[in-house]
């Protein structure tokens, strides 16, 4: 494959990957929203509510952090206290930049790791949420959230190293 | 090998490894040296899925992103312009009320400085103030208004401290006040010698309140859900980021509808980050008590600290410090659990704590190495950093005479809780 078309694959993926996440953004907040709503007129007007309503409010706020956190780790928009290292000299500062991003990719995998042993738990003792639904369908978003943080995470590494734009806006 | 794991954790954060990692990192050490099962991280991450007022800050965080995305700044400015615009040193105050409102929706993220700074800072120019005052102005002013609901901060210290919020909402207004008082003191004091502005037409401010009519019930439906006992806060949350949506995409088309996925997951980037930091700590808060860290932090403590009065004094010391080091939100998870237990055995009520706590670390937007806020005026106004912090000097000080009188009277936090 040619460094263009494999460019041309990476791009293709990474947008892939930026629509799903921004759908699915916008519909677990644009449900929290309704679902918020729903269950104040159903209570006040009509006295009842959801009962899983609650549950599955709080697991699109674990849901949300996850989809949030991934798409800060891709934009390098991750809370830091990186100020100090700009005052390194340009070449320190890259390597400051690639050992800070392996440093992160290497907690983001054991956070997916053991997110995933936690998966299995929940799995094999037939864990539910929500009435009835196995836990282990909502509490996935975990491991498959965490893995891909690293592999954001080393993705940003090589840009660094290759000298490419670096994923990094304005505060 | 602590020592070692000590230094490891220091590096990764001065070299800029996100803050998440670094909590992280030293959960797992932590619990590793306790012998203890390391997937207890990732249980305790689930525990973000078992707060219910967490459901609050996705919701307010869309809101107030939503706002900034629409003309509410503009409107907002024009408005205190109409009714305060009279005053002498008005514009300066105006900047003050309105930076603070805007930042209770947004958080003190930044967003303030860069919505309204663009606003402000030329009009100040043309009013004749000048422009270092201005630059430190616009820049302490960006955290003001933390202490009012429904502000990030103010709610993550419930979710942390288990206060209720709704208290914490409340504590927070006269506090809030009165540094937007000492800081508009001040301004009134430095324009004195600028030319008294012209009297507004009654034309204009009638003009300003229509144009605002969608904003203004904002606070109401904010607060008055919540007193009223109609709707719990995550509920308020809810109605609140439904009725911005409703008033910016639909009544007043300021913001279209294919805008909305961008804006939400701009928000969402903030909400993940600040979540990710608040699960990784539920972790190493659990490792700190099961370890007996704030029982030994109280001995020690207690050899230096005798009573209420001189725990308040080394309060505010080491919360300025750590507000020049740590970030508002990695400050509050981290250290408000080993603070409430030594807090109340000097009989420190935990609202009031919270209170002092984020007019503190408000402060330290403002100060170097890591204030926020210098660095995102800098950005914004193309000036150099060491500028821009002699810039806000003179408001750092008045800030600061301010928290020590919120912490020194605790009822001005407390009296108008219900109790």
């Amino acid at each position: 494959m040619s460094a263009g078309a494999h460019n041309r694959w990476w791009h293709r993926a990474e947008r892939a990957a930026l629509w799903v996440e921004t759908s699915l953004i916008v519909v677990f907040l644009g449900g929290l929203i309704l679902l918020g709503a729903a269950q104040i007129v159903l209570r006040n007007a009509f006295s009842m509510g959801f009962a899983w309503g609650d549950g599955l409010a709080r697991l699109a706020v674990l849901w949300l952090a996850l989809l949030g956190a991934l798409a800060a780790s891709r934009e390098g928009r991750h809370i830091t206290m990186g100020a100090l290292a700009r005052w390194l000299p340009p070449r320190l500062q890259t390597a400051a930049g690639v050992a800070a991003d392996l440093f992160a990719a290497a907690v983001s995998g054991t956070l997916a790791w053991h997110a995933l042993a936690f998966v299995r738990d929940s799995f094999e003792f037939g864990d539910v949420l929500l009435g009835d639904i196995p836990a282990w369908w909502l509490q996935a978003i975990m491991p498959i959230a965490f893995a891909l943080m690293t592999c954001s995470f080393l993705a940003q590494a090589a840009r660094r190293v290759s000298g490419r734009n670096v994923a990094q806006r304005a505060p | 090998m602590t020592l070692l794991i000590a230094i490891v954790l220091v590096v990764a954060t001065l070299i800029g490894a996100p803050l998440f990692a670094v909590i992280g990192a030293g959960a797992f050490a932590g619990f590793e040296r306790e012998g203890v099962d390391l997937s207890v991280v990732a249980i305790e991450f689930f525990g973000l899925s078992e707060t219910p007022v967490l459901v609050a800050i996705p919701l307010f965080t869309f809101a107030g992103f939503l706002l900034s995305a629409g003309k509410a700044p503009t409107r907002l400015v024009r408005l205190s312009q109409a009714l305060l615009g009279w005053l002498p040193g008005g514009l300066a105050i105006i900047s003050l009320v309105a930076c603070a409102l805007f930042t209770a929706f947004t958080g003190a993220s930044g967003v303030t400085i860069i919505a309204l700074g663009a606003l402000l800072y030329p009009a100040l120019a043309q009013a004749g103030y000048d422009e270092r005052f201005n630059l430190g102005l616009i820049t302490a002013s960006g955290s003001l208004g933390l202490l009012f609901a429904p502000s990030l901060p103010l709610i993550l210290y419930g979710v942390v401290a288990e206060a209720p919020i709704d208290s914490l909402f409340v504590a927070g207004v006269l506090p809030g006040v009165l540094m937007i008082a000492a800081l508009g003191a001040y301004c009134y004091w430095r324009s004195r010698g600028l030319p008294r502005p012209a009297r507004g037409s009654a034309a204009e401010a009638w003009r300003a309140i229509v144009a605002a009519r969608w904003d203004l019930p904002l606070p109401a439906v904010v607060l008055g859900g919540i007193y009223s006992g109609y709707f719990a806060v995550s509920e308020a949350a809810a109605v609140t980021a439904l009725y911005v949506l409703f008033v910016e995409v639909v009544m007043l088309r300021d913001v279209a509808w294919r805008d909305l996925p961008r804006i939400m997951r701009e928000s969402m980037v903030l909400v993940g980050a600040i979540l990710a930091i608040l699960g990784v700590s539920l972790a190493s808060t659990n490792l700190m008590i099961d370890t007996g860290v704030p029982q030994r932090l109280f001995a020690f403590v207690s050899d230096y600290v005798t009573g209420p009065t001189t725990f308040l004094v080394a309060l505010l010391v080491f919360l300025l410090i750590l507000g020049a080091i740590l970030d508002i939100f990695s400050a509050t998870v981290l250290v408000v659990p080993l603070l409430l237990p030594v807090a109340a055995q000097y009989g420190v009520d935990p609202i009031h704590l919270g209170i002092v706590f984020l007019a503190a670390m408000e402060l330290g937007y403002l100060t170097p190495p890591v204030g926020l806020n210098l660095f995102i005026a800098s950005h914004r106004f193309q000036k150099d950093i060491t500028e821009i912090y002699w810039a806000t000097q003179p408001f750092l000080i008045v800030s600061v005479v301010a928290v020590i009188i919120i912490a020194f009277w605790p009822d001005l936090s407390l009296m108008l809780l219900d109790r």
